[in-house]
């Protein structure tokens, strides 16, 4: 077998690899959006509607405008508030996941260039969010309570930018790594105070990371549903948590209305994501990758 | 002015000690080369000259006060780094400007500045481009550029060349060097590359281990080195070094290495007997097909052109190397018997702890 062979072999066993892996994981989604378009009955139907012959925006309306006159049946959840929910999450992913890469991008640059934090402290930093939510959820909704954070913005706010400021850190250090320090230095002795140099040299190299640092924690933070679910629920509501609400009891979950609220608040994701794949994919070599 | 003075300097990072106690008086306008090989101390001392490292102990003081405290933006200094350090997003033009900018230059002049910085370095075509866009050698004139246009009364130039190819390496040695005689400015340069050091320096300091091995001129540390470290540093090819022992033949003082016996110069009475280390440079060995004092099998010709060396095995790790001028193939081959004659006045002695014997 000749190398180029070999290489043809290598290369279509990789893409069928590929393809099959796709389709496991692109199903779901292709579900939901099927779903999202599927009237009433066909939501439980089987053999199972992979694609309505009668779609109907019926659940969108339903659920985004609240109008009933396109649906046959009236459900309970013509009681529920996803745009309050869509508010709440944008307030609260947008504050947490701001604070979170601020803060983490100053603890980064205080590591990457005064070694503020040994090597085995930034790994313990990592190991902290490799704690399962489970396990902390319920000793801080103790606290919680004492300290009159549940379901309160604050409350959730303070949770996601402390679960997420370890990735901050690691995300943002790793690319104040690639930024030498002589080019720091460089500006310094050519005149720029400290914050003059990291305004006008590591700023603007380390803007993309940190534009791919901030849409990263910002998913995490929107579809984040462990933590939501114990620390708040009646009052101050999330689109995840929304999400779990449509459901009736003698209807039981009402599949379309659900998938139509899941697509509003996956497509913003699914852009944010295009947008950084490549972004993303640095970020995460947590600058083990030299030069 | 500028007359830059290190007293007791020393660093240590850890337990390591990179600098161990260092004098050094650097008068202005002078061209003061720092060499050795990586790890003597070299870059830190340079660094800590910058500011950008704290001494461990001692002081540097430029022009009678002590600037240890002194931020590197308030010490007139200006820095030339080995990667060249380029702001990589802005354009060259604003590269150059940058220090201009700092020190709050109104933008007329800052711009005619730029444009004469940039005509004297040849780098005018460049302006509009990014650093990117700039090979190895334009980077590194862009970085000169954009340290002399801030007009700083020393220039720090830590190993600026080493990343270059030995063409571009050459024209750039020669640039820094017209540079310095136009300027008339203090220049400190660092370098491991001794040939750099022997053109460019009024002065060489040679490092070792942290500490100065031996300051002069560079035909002073070359006809003259005081130890074995200073001598083998020096030259290339590098000087001829032998190990061996001085004995007493028939009342007389010979050097012997192996095979090999040199009657020791009278100019070396008082050498004694015991282990030495003969040199000498290649181009000071007279060789002879008639007569000479050793006999030697020349193992290997390598016509350089101007010049060709001739080796010859010797005991320990490197071989014996001449150097005769010409393009001689036709006068000796490899396997060829011929007499070679060390002049008694270019052979040096040193001691069994590298100091050189007088």
């Amino acid at each position: 077998m000749n190398k180029r062979t070999k290489k043809r072999i290598f290369e279509s066993f990789r893409y069928s690899t590929l393809t099959i892996w796709l389709l496991i994981v692109a199903f779901p989604l292709f579900w939901i959006v099927s779903t999202s378009f599927k009237p009433d009955a066909e939501w439980f139907a089987w053999p199972p509607v992979y694609w309505s012959e009668t779609p109907t925006l019926a659940n969108y309306a339903n659920v985004w405008t609240g109008k009933e006159e396109y649906a046959d049946t009236q459900y309970i959840q013509s009681m529920q508030k996803p745009w309050v929910a869509l508010g709440n999450s944008t307030l609260i992913a947008f504050i947490s996941t701001t604070l979170a890469v601020f803060f983490g991008s100053l603890i980064a640059y205080g590591v990457s260039r005064y070694q503020m934090l040994s090597e085995a402290r930034m790994f313990q930093l990592l190991m902290l969010r490799m704690v399962p939510p489970i396990v902390i959820v319920a000793p801080l909704s103790l606290h919680y309570s004492t300290l009159k954070l549940l379901d309160t913005h604050l409350g959730l706010i303070l949770v996601y930018f402390l679960t997420t400021l370890p990735y901050a850190v690691w995300m943002t250090k790793s690319f104040i790594d690639e930024v030498p320090v002589e080019v720091e230095q460089a500006a310094e002795i050519l005149g720029a105070s400290k914050l003059r140099t990291i305004w006008e040299v590591v700023l603007p190299l380390v803007r993309s990371g940190l534009v791919a640092t901030f849409l990263f924690i910002l998913i995490l933070t929107w579809s984040e549903y462990l933590l939501a679910l114990i620390l708040s629920k009646t009052e101050v509501v999330t689109l995840p948590i929304e999400l779990s609400k449509y459901e009736g009891s003698t209807e039981g979950r009402v599949y379309g209305r659900q998938a139509a609220l899941a697509v509003g608040i996956t497509i913003p994701l699914i852009i944010i994501g295009l947008f950084i794949s490549k972004h993303l994919a640095r970020g995460f070599s947590f600058g083990m990758v030299r030069k | 002015m500028s007359r830059i003075e290190l007293k007791s300097l020393r660093k240590e990072f850890g337990s390591t000690v990179a600098v161990k106690s260092l004098d050094l008086q650097i008068e202005d306008g002078e061209f003061l080369v720092l060499v050795g090989p990586s790890g003597c101390g070299k870059t830190t001392t340079l660094r800590m000259l910058a500011g950008f490292e704290d001494p461990s102990d001692g002081e540097i003081t430029m022009n009678g006060s002590i600037v240890n405290d002194l931020e590197p933006r308030d010490r007139d200094i200006g820095m030339v780094f080995q990667s060249h350090a380029l702001f990589p997003h802005k354009y060259i033009y604003d590269n150059i400007e940058f220090g201009l900018r700092m020190k709050n230059v109104p933008e007329a002049e800052r711009r005619k500045a730029v444009e004469d910085v940039a005509e004297m370095v040849h780098i005018t075509p460049l302006l509009n481009k990014r650093p990117a866009q700039c090979s190895g050698g334009e980077s590194q004139r862009v970085a000169l550029a954009r340290t002399l246009v801030t007009h700083p009364s020393t220039f720090l130039l830590d190993e600026p060349l080493s990343s270059l190819d030995a063409k571009l390496r050459r024209e750039l040695r020669a640039e820094v060097d017209r540079l310095h005689t136009e300027l008339k400015k203090t220049f400190i340069y660092v370098t491991h590359d001794q040939e750099e050091a022997m053109t460019l320096a009024d002065r060489i300091v040679v490092m070792n281990e942290g500490e100065i091995e031996q300051e002069g001129s560079p035909m002073e540390i070359y006809s003259n080195p005081k130890s074995y470290f200073v001598a083998d540093f020096f030259g290339s090819p590098s000087m001829n070094l032998l190990d061996g022992e001085v004995i007493s033949k028939e009342g007389k003082a010979v050097f012997q290495h192996g095979q090999m016996e040199i009657s020791v110069p009278d100019t070396y009475a008082n050498l004694g007997s015991g282990k030495v280390t003969l040199g000498i440079r290649p181009e000071h060995v007279v060789v002879s097909t008639a007569d000479g004092q050793i006999p030697e099998t020349i193992d290997l010709v390598e016509p350089m052109g101007k010049d060709t060396l001739l080796y010859f095995e010797a005991e320990g790790e490197r071989p014996f190397v001449v150097i005769v001028e010409g393009l001689i193939l036709d006068d000796y081959k490899s396997g060829q018997q011929v007499q070679l004659t060390f002049p008694d006045d270019k052979v040096y002695f040193f001691d069994e702890a590298g100091q050189r014997i007088r």
